[in-house]
C-alpha cells in the first residue's frame, strides 16, 4: 500500500486551506494549489495565523508549528505539482473543473497517486468518468471547518478500487479524523440522513403544526439537538443549505422525500440568509 | 389549588412502563400501571398504544367504562391524530395528544396537541400534571407525530433506508451523523432509545393522514417491527453483523 508523505490541495478557498491546515498540523506535507495567486497567499497567511493561535492558546509547541508551516509550500503552476502520493481537490463544485484538473494531473502525476475529490454533490462515478485510471479516485468529503469537523466520507466510485478506499482511510485516520465509507449515492452519507431535519421542519412550521421558535426549543429540549432546525440554517446560511437540498432532491430524481419547500426558496429570494445577512428565519441586526 | 392525584397509565408497551416509572418517581401522586379497578376514581388516563388500531380502541373504550366523565384523557398521537382518537370517544372534549417514547425519562419537554373537539379545560389539566413532575410543555397543532417524533422518525427512516441500500455500514451511518452535523446519537442507535415502533407508528401515521410517498416506512424498518426486533442486541449494527459480512464490497 502506498505510503502518504506528500500531498497536494487544488484549490486554495475555504476547504482546500482547511484541509492543507489538518494535513501539514499532522506531519504531511502540503502543497497548495490555485489559480488565483490572491488565494493562495491569503489561504497561507490564514493558515500561519491559525497555527500560531494554537501555540498562543497553549495548545501545541511553538517548534511543532514552525514545523508545520516549514511543511507548507504554495504554487500557481499545476506543473510544478508532480509527484505527490495524493491529490485532494477542493475547486468550485463545476464538474467540467473537477474532471479537467484530473484529466491534467494523470499527465504528470505517477500512476500510483491516488486522487481525491472533496465534492459535497456531485457523482464521484462521473468525476473519475473522465480519467484514464478510475480506479485510483475517490471522493474524500471533509466538512466545514475541516480543522474542527472529525469526519470524513470516503466515497466509493463504482470504479474506484479498494486499495484507493483503504489508502485514504488510513490517511483519514492519521489526520486523527473519523473516516466512514459510503458508496457513491446522492448526498452520500451525512447530507442525505440530514435531509429531513430542515425539510420537515420548514413543512411543519408552513401546515401551522408549531411555529418556528416553539420546532426549535422541541427539537433541542423533547430530542436533545444541541440546535434546532431554524438557528441552525441561519448558521450555515439558508442559500447554502436550500442549494444542498436541491441537489440531493434532483440527485434522487425528485423523489417527494427530499423536496424542498418553497419558504425556504423565498427566503433566499428575500436575501435573508441568516446570521450572515443579519437576518433569517430570526433577527441578529444589532 | 389542589392536583389531581389519581392516575391511572393503560397500555402494555415500554412507554407505558417508562411513564410509570416516571410519575411514580417525580410525583406524590397515585399512579397506577393497567389496574382497571383504580380507573373509576382516576383524575387523569394516560393511555399509550402505538401500533394496533383494535388495542387503542379497546383501551380507550375501557377508559370511558370505567373512569368518571370528567376525566382528562392523554392518548399518544403517533397513529392517530387526536382528532381521529377523540371521534371514538362518547366525551370526545376529553382527551389530549401527546407525545412520549420509550426513554421519556430522558426529555425535559412534553408536547401537547389539542384536538378540535378538546376542551381547553382538559388541556390545561394534562399540562399542570405534566408540569408537576417537572416537564415543559409545548401546545402544538394536531397532527400525526407531532414535531419531535415526526423528525427523528423521518431521520431514522432514511437511515434506514441508507443503510438498507448498502450506502454504509450501520455504525458508520451513525458515526457520521454524531461526527459531520453533531448529532447527540447515531438514527440507528436512537431508534434503540425512542422505540422503533412508536417510530413506525408515526410513519405509518403520517402516510395515512397525509398521503404521500415521503412518510413511506422503509420496509426493513417495517419487518423489524413485525420481528418484534429492535431492541437490545436486535438493532440494526447486530443485524448487519449477522446477516452480512461485506456489506460494503
Ligand atoms: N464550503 C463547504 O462547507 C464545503 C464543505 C464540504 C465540501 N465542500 C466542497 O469543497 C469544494 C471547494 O469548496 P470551497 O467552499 O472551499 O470553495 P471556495 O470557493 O472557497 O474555494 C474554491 C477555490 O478554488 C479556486 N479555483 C477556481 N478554479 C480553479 C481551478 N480550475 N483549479 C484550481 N482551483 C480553482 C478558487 O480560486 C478558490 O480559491 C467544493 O467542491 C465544495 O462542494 C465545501
Amino acid at each position: 500500500m502506498v505510503k502518504i508523505k506528500h500531498i497536494a490541495v487544488i484549490g486554495s478557498g475555504t476547504m482546500g486551506a482547511g484541509i492543507a491546515q489538518v494535513a501539514v498540523e499532522h506531519g504531511f506535507d502540503a502543497t497548495l494549489y490555485d489559480i488565483d495567486q490572491q488565494q493562495v497567499d491569503k489561504a497561507m497567511a490564514s493558515i500561519y495565523k491559525r497555527l500560531d493561535r494554537h501555540v498562543e492558546k497553549g495548545r501545541a509547541e511553538a517548534s511543532v508549528m514552525a514545523e508545520a508551516k516549514e511543511k507548507l509550500s504554495v504554487t500557481t503552476d499545476l506543473l510544478s505539482i508532480g509527484s505527490v502520493d495524493l491529490v485532494v481537490e477542493a475547486a468550485p463544485e463545476k464538474l467540467e473543473i473537477k474532471q479537467s484538473i484530473f484529466q491534467q494531473l494523470e499527465e504528470y502525476c505517477p500512476s500510483e497517486t491516488i486522487f481525491a475529490t472533496n465534492t459535497s454533490s456531485l457523482s464521484i462515478t462521473e468525476i473519475g468518468g473522465k480519467v484514464k485510471d478510475p480506479s485510483r479516485l475517490a471522493g474524500l468529503h471533509f466538512f466545514n471547518p475541516a480543522p474542527l469537523m472529525l469526519l470524513v466520507e470516503v466515497v466509493r466510485g463504482v470504479e474506484t478500487g479498494q486499495e484507493t478506499i483503504d489508502i485514504l482511510t488510513a490517511f483519514s485516520e492519521q489526520l486523527n479524523k473519523y473516516p466512514v465509507v459510503c458508496r457513491d449515492t446522492p448526498g452520500f452519507i451525512v447530507n442525505r440522513v440530514a435531509r429531513p431535519f430542515y425539510n420537515e421542519a420548514l413543512r411543519i412550521e408552513n401546515d401551522g403544526v408549531a411555529s418556528v421558535e416553539q420546532i426549535d426549543r422541541i427539537l433541542k429540549k423533547a430530542g436533545g439537538f444541541k440546535m434546532g432546525p431554524f438557528e441552525l440554517q441561519d448558521m450555515i446560511g439558508i442559500d447554502i443549505n436550500f442549494a444542498t437540498t436541491n441537489t440531493v432532491y434532483s440527485s434522487f430524481y425528485g423523489d417527494s422525500r427530499f423536496r424542498p419547500h418553497y419558504n425556504q426558496e423565498r427566503m433566499v429570494q428575500a436575501g435573508r440568509l441568516g446570521r450572515k445577512t443579519e437576518g433569517g428565519f430570526y433577527d441578529y441586526a444589532t | 389549588m389542589t392536583m389531581p392525584h389519581n392516575i391511572s397509565i393503560i397500555g402494555k408497551n415500554k412507554v407505558a412502563e417508562a411513564l410509570f416509572t416516571y410519575w411514580k418517581d417525580h410525583a406524590d401522586s397515585n399512579v397506577s400501571w393497567n389496574d382497571e379497578q383504580r380507573l373509576a376514581e382516576a383524575e387523569l388516563v394516560i393511555e399509550t398504544v402505538n401500533l394496533d388500531q383494535y388495542d387503542k380502541r379497546q383501551n380507550l373504550s375501557l377508559i370511558e367504562s370505567i373512569a368518571p366523565r370528567t376525566t382528562t384523557i392523554l392518548s399518544t398521537s403517533f397513529q392517530w391524530t387526536a382528532n381521529e382518537l377523540a371521534s371514538w370517544l362518547k366525551h370526545p372534549e376529553r382527551l389530549v395528544g401527546f407525545a412520549a417514547f420509550d426513554n421519556f425519562a430522558d426529555t425535559k419537554l412534553t408536547e401537547l396537541a389539542p384536538a378540535l373537539q378538546t376542551d381547553p379545560a382538559h388541556l390545561e389539566a394534562a399540562r399542570k400534571q405534566l408540569e408537576a413532575i417537572g416537564k415543559e410543555t409545548e401546545t402544538v397543532d394536531d397532527e400525526p407525530g407531532m414535531v419531535f417524533p415526526r423528525i427523528i422518525s423521518l431521520i431514522i427512516n432514511e437511515s434506514v433506508f441508507a443503510y438498507m441500500e448498502k450506502t454504509a455500514r450501520a455504525a458508520d451511518i451513525d458515526t457520521a451523523m454524531k461526527k459531520g452535523t453533531n448529532y447527540p446519537y447515531g438514527p440507528l442507535e436512537w431508534v434503540e432509545k425512542v422505540g422503533i415502533e412508536n417510530v413506525y407508528a408515526v410513519l405509518e401515521g403520517l402516510h395515512r393522514h397525509l398521503g404521500e410517498e415521503r412518510y413511506r416506512p422503509a420496509s426493513l424498518l417495517r419487518k423489524f417491527v413485525y420481528a418484534g426486533w429492535g431492541g437490545s442486541g436486535r438493532g440494526f449494527c447486530e443485524h448487519e453483523k449477522k446477516e452480512v459480512k461485506e456489506l460494503v464490497k
